[in-house]
């Protein structure tokens, strides 16, 4: 059963799998190993189960890997090279910073001051991430992000 | 002198879902790795939840991506047994909604007494 876990993980975005994938297979495993002691019954349910709701998760995952493009190319659009020709975490990088500086005008714009503050570190951090992501992969600085 | 009393600042942040919720409560006590993640949510719910491999890790996802909780480097951890620890925002966004639960709650009671009086 193991393998049929190993070919579903493929369902995943490829940086998911390579951050969490070896992990997930572990987990399974152990789970695998616990409930074939406990009867073929819980083991059965057991494995339809966790082969149900991976399928479930790696659609919400591919999901939010898509839209997640989607919206940092909405974000950032000619201010940054297309996302597609940028390693994934930079991309990540920079729509961190996004949602952060969205999440920041929301807050001032609607008066939760408290929310802002907490929401202006939540950017900083986010620029700084980026900053490093673009020196790891020699990207040169681009335009500043809105 | 006069006397204020402190209430924390309400902060109105989304409610979490019940697997993040159980995450957070779970990491609050000590780093885990992703096995024992699932054996003591499941303690801590009293069997009624059991989170499957891809509902975990959708959610530990999310919450790295968040910076909720980190990777926890150990020198005997090979890379499929990582674990995990709350960040200190992470505790503080756990703190915030058992901060809600409490306030929610104490409006429930408070209301369950005006219609038994």
């Amino acid at each position: 059963m193991g393998a049929v876990f190993r070919v579903l993980l493929y369902l995943y975005p490829q940086r998911h799998r390579e951050l969490l994938g070896a992990e997930m297979q572990a987990v399974f495993e152990e789970g695998a190993r616990e409930h074939r002691l406990l009867g073929p019954s819980q083991y059965l349910r057991f494995v339809l189960l966790e082969l149900g709701g991976l399928v479930l998760h790696a659609a919400i995952a591919q999901f939010a890997h898509a839209t997640h493009r989607g919206y940092l190319e909405n974000q950032v659009r000619g201010t940054l090279a297309p996302p597609q020709n940028l390693p994934d975490e930079v991309i990540e990088a920079q729509n961190r910073v996004a949602v952060s500086v969205n999440q920041l005008l929301f807050a001032i714009s609607h008066h939760q001051f408290n929310q802002a503050r907490f929401y202006k570190n939540e950017e900083r951090k986010a620029r700084e991430n980026l900053r490093q992501m673009q020196e790891k992969y020699g990207i040169g600085d681009p335009q500043p992000l809105p | 002198m006069r006397h204020v009393a402190q209430r924390p600042a309400i902060e109105h942040f989304k409610p979490l879902t019940e697997p993040v919720l159980l995450i957070l409560m779970s990491l609050a006590a000590q780093p885990r790795h992703g096995y024992a993640l699932i054996k003591d949510i499941e303690a801590l719910s009293r069997h009624r939840v059991r989170l499957s491999t891809g509902t975990l890790y959708g959610a530990l996802r999310r919450l790295l991506d968040e910076g909720w909780i980190e990777r926890f480097e150990q020198e005997d951890t090979s890379r499929d047994k990582q674990a995990y620890r709350l960040t200190s925002e992470g505790r503080r966004q756990l703190e915030l909604e058992l901060d809600r639960f409490r306030e929610l709650s104490r409006a429930g009671f408070a209301r369950l007494r005006l219609g038994e009086a």
